[in-house]
This record gives C-alpha cells, sequence and structure tokens, in this order.
C-alpha cells in the first residue's frame, strides 16, 4: 500500500504546486490520477519515486517512511514508466528492458528468459524487435515497450506517467484494452497518471481528481458520477456524462 | 653542388624521413593520449563541481593561448631538459582544452528525460556516467579528441625547436639553411599527416556513435572497439622502444654513455648555418681522431638553450662565440679587447660552470648592421653613423636575440643614440632574404655569414665599436675533457684555423651553392690537411 500524509511540494518556496494532499493506494487496484495539464500528477509520482522530495508530509510505502529508505533500492523496486518514454535510445529493445534486471544484478540467462517473456507479454515478438533501437519503433510500441521496462524487475507497484498520452486515439484504445487484460494476470498496484477522463473511467479502480494542488474527490468511477464532490467535478465529468451512460450499458 | 633531381633528394632522405616521421606520431601520439586520459576525468570533474567549472576552463583556455615557442621555452626552464619531455607536456597542455571542453559539453548535452529515465530506474551517479553519459557523449567526445590530435601533429612540428625530433627537424634545418625544399621535406609529410589522422578519427568518431553502425553484430562491434584500444597502443609501443634510445640519449647524462660501453660525446650547434659548419666540423675531427663516437645534436633553438643543456650535462660541447659568453651568458659589461674578451670568458666559465674555452677557431663574426649594397652605394652608406639622417624612415629586421640582448639593440640605442623607424622581429634564417627582397632595409647580419655577398649585401663599419669580438670557440665540460684527454688533441687543430673570409666562403658554399655540409666539411678538412 502507498500512502500519502499531509504531503505539500512547492518548488519555489512560495507557491505549492502540491497542497496538504493525503491519499491511499489500496493492494492491488488502479488508482488514477487525473486533472489537468500543470496540476501536480507527474510531481505526484516523482516523489514516490524519490525523484524529488516533498516540502512536507510523509509518504509511506507498505508502511515505511520512504524517506528512511535507499533512493537507488527504493527506485529499482518501483515500476515507472515516464511521461513521454524515456527509452535510452543508444541501447537496443532488449538492453532497455534489461537494464533494472542488470542494475539488480540478475544472472545472464535469467534476464535472457526474462526479456523474451516481457516482450511477448506486451505484444512484441523477441526476434523482431528486441534488437532493435527505439527510434525504430513505432510511437504505440515504444510504449509497450516502456511498459515492458517497468515490468523487468516484476516490481509490486507499477508508477505510469501518462503511457498512453501520445498517442492516436485507435492505438490508445488498443493498448487500453490490452492493459486491462495484462492488469487481469499481472495484480500490481497501479498508480496511472492521466488528464484523459475517458481513459480513466475506463481503466480506473478508483479515480482521485486533482485540482490546483488539491485533492477534489476520491471514489470509483461510479460514485464520483453519482456524487460529484465540487462543483469542479461536476462541470468535469458533464461533458463525458453521455459517454459514461452509453459505457455502463455496454458492460 | 649540381642540384639534385627532386625524387634523388627524396629518396636520399627517405631513412630519415621515416624516423621523423615516426618521432613526430610519437610525440603527437602520447601526449594526445595522455591528454585523453587527462581531459575526460578533467571533463566529468569540472560537470560534477560547478564550482571548479570556471577556474578549470579558465586555466586550459590559457594555457591554449600561449603561443607555442614561448610554451616550449617556459616549460625547458621549469623541467631543466631540453628534448622530449617538455615538448610532449607543451602538446598534453595544448591538447587538454578541446578535450575537457567537449567532454563537459558531451555530459551537459544530454537530453534531461533520458537522464530522469536514468535516475528514475535506479541507477547511481556513477552508472548514469557509465552507461548513459558517455556513451551518449562519446561523438562530441571524440570530435574533441579529434581535433586535439590534429592541432597537436602541427604544433609538435615546433619540438625540433628543443632538440626533441620530429618533422620539425627539417622545417629547422631548413630554415637555418633557407633551404626551401628542406622546409617543405617537413612541412608536406606534416600536413599528410594531419590529413590522414583527421581521416582515421574521424572513421573512429563515426564507428563509436550510438547512433550509427548499430546493427553490427555485438562481436564486430566489440572487436571494433576493442581494436580502436589496442591499435594505438601496439602502434606506439613498438614505437616507444625504438625511439627510447633516441628519448634516452636527450635526457641522457654523461654517466650513461660509459655505462652503455660505448663513449659517446655529444656536440651541439644553433640553429643558424656557420654553427652546423662548426659543430659537423668538431663531429669529424673527433670521429676521425679519436676512438670516440659523436651524438649530433645539433640546431638546438638558440644561445640559452645550448648553454642550458651544457650546463645541465645533457650535451658535451657547442661552438659559443666570445661576445655572446661575454655579454648574453655572463651578463658583464662589453670589452673591446679580443685577447682580454676570450681570457675573461674562459676564467668566468671555468669557475662558475667548469666549462672550458678551447683555443678559438679564428674568426670573429660580430654583429654589424647590414643593408642592400644597392641602397649603400645611392646614399653613401660606410658606416653604422651614416643610417643616423635616415633612421627614422628605415625598417629594420631583426632576430628576436639581437633586440633583446644588451649587446644587439639596446645597447645600440644607448651607444649610437638613434632608433630605427619601425623594428620587426624576423627569424634569424629569413632575415637576408627580407632585406635582399627589400621587406625590410635594415638587418643584424653576421660578419661573417655567407648571405651577405650571395644576395648582394654589405655591412657597415662599426665606427662606435660598439659591438663586442664574437670569435668563435669549442666549449667544452671539464668533466668531459678529463674523461676524454684525447678530445682537446682532436679539436687542437681547428685553432686559428679559419679566417673571415673563409668562413663566409663556407656559409656561402653552403646557403649560396647549397652544398651539403658534412661533404663540404670534410672537403675543407683534407684540404686543409688536419683530417
Ligand atoms: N523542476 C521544477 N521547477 C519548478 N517548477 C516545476 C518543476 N517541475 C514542475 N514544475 C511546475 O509544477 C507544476 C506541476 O508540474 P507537473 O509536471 O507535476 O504537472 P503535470 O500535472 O504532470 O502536468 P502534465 O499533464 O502537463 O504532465 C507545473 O506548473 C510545473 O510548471
Ligand atoms: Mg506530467
Amino acid at each position: 500500500m502507498i500512502a500519502l500524509d499531509q504531503v505539500s511540494k512547492s518548488y519555489d518556496g512560495v507557491s505549492r504546486i502540491i497542497n496538504n494532499l493525503s491519499l491511499e493506494v489500496l493492494e492491488g487496484e488502479i488508482l488514477i490520477l487525473l486533472g489537468s495539464s500543470g496540476c501536480g500528477k507527474s510531481t505526484i509520482l516523482k516523489m514516490i519515486n524519490r525523484l524529488i522530495d516533498p516540502t512536507e508530509g510523509r509518504i509511506y510505502l507498505d508502511g515505511k517512511d520512504i524517506q528512511q529508505q535507499d533512493p537507488i533500492e527504493l527506485r529499482r523496486s518501483l515500476g515507472y514508466v515516464f511521461q513521454g518514454i524515456g527509452l535510452f535510445p543508444h541501447l537496443s529493445i532488449r538492453e532497455n528492458i534489461s537494464m533494472v534486471p542488470h542494475l539488480l544484478g540478475w544472472p545472464e540467462d535469467r534476464i535472457n528468459n526474462r526479456y523474451r517473456e516481457l516482450l511477448e507479454l506486451v505484444q512484441l515478438s523477441p526476434e523482431i524487435h528486441a534488437d532493435r533501437f527505439p527510434d525504430e519503433l513505432s510511437g504505440g510500441q515504444q510504449q509497450r515497450v516502456a511498459v515492458a521496462r517497468a515490468l523487468a524487475a516484476d516490481p509490486d507497484y507499477l508508477l505510469m506517467d501518462e503511457p498512453f498520452g501520445a498517442l492516436d486515439a485507435i492505438t490508445r484504445d488498443s493498448l487500453q484494452q490490452e492493459f486491462l487484460d495484462l492488469k487481469q494476470r499481472l495484480n500490481k498496484t497501479i498508480i496511472f497518471v492521466t488528464h484523459d477522463i475517458i481513459e480513466a473511467v475506463t481503466l480506473g479502480d478508483r479515480i482521485a481528481i486533482l485540482h490546483e494542488g488539491r485533492l477534489e474527490q476520491i471514489g470509483t468511477p461510479e460514485e464520483i458520477l453519482e456524487n460529484p464532490a465540487t462543483d469542479f467535478v461536476r462541470e468535469l465529468f458533464a461533458k463525458s456524462v453521455k459517454f459514461w451512460k452509453g459505457f455502463k450499458s455496454i458492460s | 653542388m649540381k642540384t639534385t633531381s627532386l625524387t634523388d633528394y627524396i629518396i636520399e632522405r627517405l631513412p630519415e624521413i621515416w624516423q621523423r616521421i615516426g618521432e613526430h606520431i610519437f610525440l603527437t601520439g602520447i601526449s594526445t593520449l595522455t591528454a585523453v586520459f587527462v581531459g575526460i576525468p578533467l571533463g566529468i570533474l569540472a560537470f560534477y563541481r560547478p564550482g571548479l567549472r570556471g577556474p578549470l576552463l579558465g586555466i586550459v583556455s590559457i594555457l591554449q593561448t600561449i603561443p607555442s615557442l614561448a610554451m616550449l621555452v617556459i616549460l625547458l626552464a621549469l623541467f631543466q631538459k631540453i628534448g622530449v619531455i617538455p615538448a610532449i607536456v607543451a602538446l598534453i597542455l595544448y591538447a587538454l582544452l578541446p578535450i575537457v571542453r567537449n567532454t563537459l559539453a558531451a555530459l551537459q548535452g544530454i537530453a534531461p528525460e533520458i537522464i530522469e529515465a536514468a535516475r528514475g530506474i535506479g541507477m547511481t551517479e556513477w552508472q548514469k556516467m557509465r552507461l548513459i553519459r558517455i556513451p551518449l557523449g562519446i561523438p562530441v567526445i571524440m570530435a574533441g579528441i579529434r581535433t586535439a590530435s590534429v592541432a597537436g601533429v602541427g604544433i609538435a612540428t615546433l619540438a625540433a625547436f628543443i632538440g626533441a625530433g620530429g618533422l620539425g627537424e627539417f622545417i629547422n634545418r631548413g630554415l637555418a639553411l633557407s633551404n626551401t625544399r628542406l622546409i617543405f621535406l617537413g612541412a608536406i609529410p606534416a600536413a599528410l599527416l594531419a590529413l590522414l589522422v583527421d581521416f582515421v578519427l574521424g572513421f573512429i568518431e563515426k564507428v563509436c556513435d550510438p547512433k550509427r553502425n548499430r546493427h553490427w553484430s555485438h562481436r564486430f562491434r566489440f572487436a571494433l572497439k576493442l581494436s580502436i584500444v589496442l591499435i594505438p597502443l601496439f602502434l606506439l609501443i613498438p614505437v616507444f622502444i625504438s625511439f627510447s634510445p633516441w628519448s634516452s640519449q636527450t635526457a641522457g647524462s654523461s654517466e650513461k654513455n660509459e655505462t652503455k660501453g660505448i663513449n659517446v660525446v655529444r656536440i651541439a650547434s644553433k640553429n643558424f648555418t656557420e654553427q652546423l659548419i662548426l659543430a659537423e666540423m668538431m663531429a669529424q675531427m673527433i670521429e676521425k681522431r679519436t676512438h670516440l663516437s659523436v651524438d649530433r645534436k645539433f640546431n638546438l633553438g638558440g644561445t640559452i638553450i645550448c648553454h642550458e643543456a651544457l650546463k645541465r650535462g645533457e650535451i658535451d660541447l657547442y661552438a659559443e662565440y666570445t661576445g655572446t659568453g661575454l655579454m648574453a651568458i655572463l651578463k658583464l659589461p662589453a670589452m673591446n679587447n679580443p685577447d682580454e674578451v676570450y681570457h675573461r670568458v674562459s676564467e668566468e666559465y671555468l669557475n662558475r660552470f667548469n666549462l672550458v674555452w678551447l683555443e678559438p677557431f679564428g674568426f670573429n663574426n660580430t654583429y654589424t648592421l647590414t643593408v642592400r649594397k644597392q641602397d649603400a652605394v645611392q646614399n653613401q652608406w660606410k658606416i653604422i653613423s651614416d643610417l643616423i639622417p635616415m633612421s627614422s624612415k628605415l625598417v629594420a629586421g631583426f632576430s628576436g636575440e639581437f633586440q633583446e640582448r644588451p649587446d644587439g639593440y639596446p645597447g645600440f640605442q644607448e651607444i649610437y643614440g638613434f632608433k630605427f623607424g619601425e623594428v620587426h622581429d624576423l627569424d634569424p634564417g629569413l632575415i637576408y632574404q627580407a632585406l635582399a627582397k627589400g621587406a625590410v632595409d635594415v638587418i643584424d647580419g653576421y660578419l661573417t655569414d655567407g648571405r651577405i655577398p650571395a644576395y648582394n649585401l654589405i655591412s657597415l663599419k662599426d665606427d662606435k665599436k660598439f659591438f663586442p669580438p664574437y670569435y668563435a670557440a669549442p666549449v667544452v665540460r671539464e668533466e668531459v675533457l678529463s674523461a676524454y684527454p684525447d678530445l682537446r688533441e682532436a679539436l687542437a687543430p681547428l685553432g686559428s684555423l679559419i679566417d673571415n673570409t673563409t668562413m663566409r666562403a663556407l656559409n656561402y658554399e653552403v646557403n649560396g651553392n647549397r652544398r651539403g655540409i658534412s661533404e663540404l666539411v670534410t672537403e675543407f678538412l683534407q684540404d686543409k690537411e688536419v683530417l
């Protein structure tokens, strides 16, 4: 379980990007962080990973304060799909995926089995894609590789920062479906950042809606839709209600 | 001597050309390699310590702006040594800037998203450096190494100035003898070498670029990278071994000569024709008349370099001029009587430096102001004071040494009470040509210089007797004289053998008629029946 306890973050010492945020991510769920651009979604993920430190408050991972943990070990134990992918351009797909196991000192044959397994898991072919380089894949394929890299060391937690953000609608749809399948099989606890409401309701077990550094509402898609806590949430969902109704009737 | 055809000329010198190319590669290679091993860590340090960045880059940039010759002379003073070591250090210092700067730029130039991803997946600082920054920065770092190497090939031509060999040897000798062919013999291979280095490193740069050639099989890439590291080493090791006698000679001392079992006398000369002739004469006399063998370390940069090398025992003898000894070395006031000067100099040299002046060769190669004969006739110039009325309109071309020495231009202005309108600093090798071609009007000629008649020039009489006598004589380390008593004997016949006219003629044979020095000297000595 990941818990944020009254976390605030300010880059300049004056304005708070994140303001007194408390949040719990439950075991095995997908929690969506939903909010408009610049509201601090990436900042939250980076604080959980200790890429940046909160100005105030504490973050707990399985009950332990992450400030007390070695940041290198912490980061290796969390899978992270970076906003804008962040694959290493000079390394092949195989090398990119194998990086964390390599850093963890896995034996060579275990790494070799693992990257094949992962490529197949994200629907890529070890024969065709393993020795390519990131810029020789399509955008969607790169996203798959980024997910595979995050899963490489089989972490319990997955931080995903708009993993499907830069894709066209068709590709995004199919990746979302694959992702749901994947999630069934993997049983991970996932924090998934998006500013796309449809993606949020499609993928999320629960959604946390952020606005100006504050948590507006957290709950299942149904709860939020039926009981929007604030005007902001109401307006945000108003446009999507039609879609949501359609979605519900299908499922 | 008839001018030989160009091909014969080159073929004759082919072994030496190869040797000099070898030395040149060695000098450039070892110094660039060292600069890589020093510069890349410095670049990394500058990257991690922004506080150090400014000072560090400042220092390496300043080093770069020091003129090459000045740098060599400074290092010479610092190391108290002629030869390979100061030359290599100078080359290393010059190579640092492009390598440090490009390393820093390479490390800073990596996209921040990539670095964030590397940090985010749990790389340590060192892993980020080794796995991400350096591999991605390699093309930029390689470009710096390439810049440094190509510049190094050029700068290394100056190494000959302090006796470190290389293709600059030919250029130096060519300048000393005003022989254009010799200059080209050094300059053209040096230029070709620079192009070759540029090409080879350009290729390596492409191979190392992670964005190219990446589909070459891993084994091939590995082999290629390995060979990039190993080939230069394999190239350098044999070069190093084969030149180590050469480098130890330069740095060697007389004890070393004896441990080798051969008795070697190291003869030096300054970098102009007369010095080369005198040095060759002494060398041939010693070779023929003793069992000693001779190591010719000709063409060193100038008086101070020869004198310092002699004092430190890096060379055993060279020909010096009494006036130079008196004023430039001992810093004593000028004197006019030649015998008095000789005795004073002999005494002081022995007391201060343990150096012995042997009997003078006989001629007096004093400075003199030299002008075009045609100007002298037209303006009726005979003595130096005749120049006074026109002095402010005259352009002088003086060697650097003349401009600085108390018995040169500074003292001259005091005694004669006038200055020239403009003074240009010229290489002693080019000075006569500059006068003959009309680039300057007055030069500091040597009385015995063969180029005075050759270029139709004329020397003016020193009417105020400002220039002290400059009788040339061998100066030898006392230690060497007592170790090899027959040395004095062997050189004795050269005493008073050469008068001013003879010396001028010999100089002219070399500069005007392009005779080979060793052949000319042999012929002369046989003619005089002293060999
Ligand atoms: N290193 C930094 N220094 C100062 N301000 C920063 C820094 N990083 C982010 N910010 C600011 O913090 C705010 C939140 O940034 P963050 O990247 O968390 O937004 P986001 O919600 O992920 O937005 P997006 O959906 O566009 O990715 C933004 O206003 C941004 O300008
Ligand atoms: Mg973001």
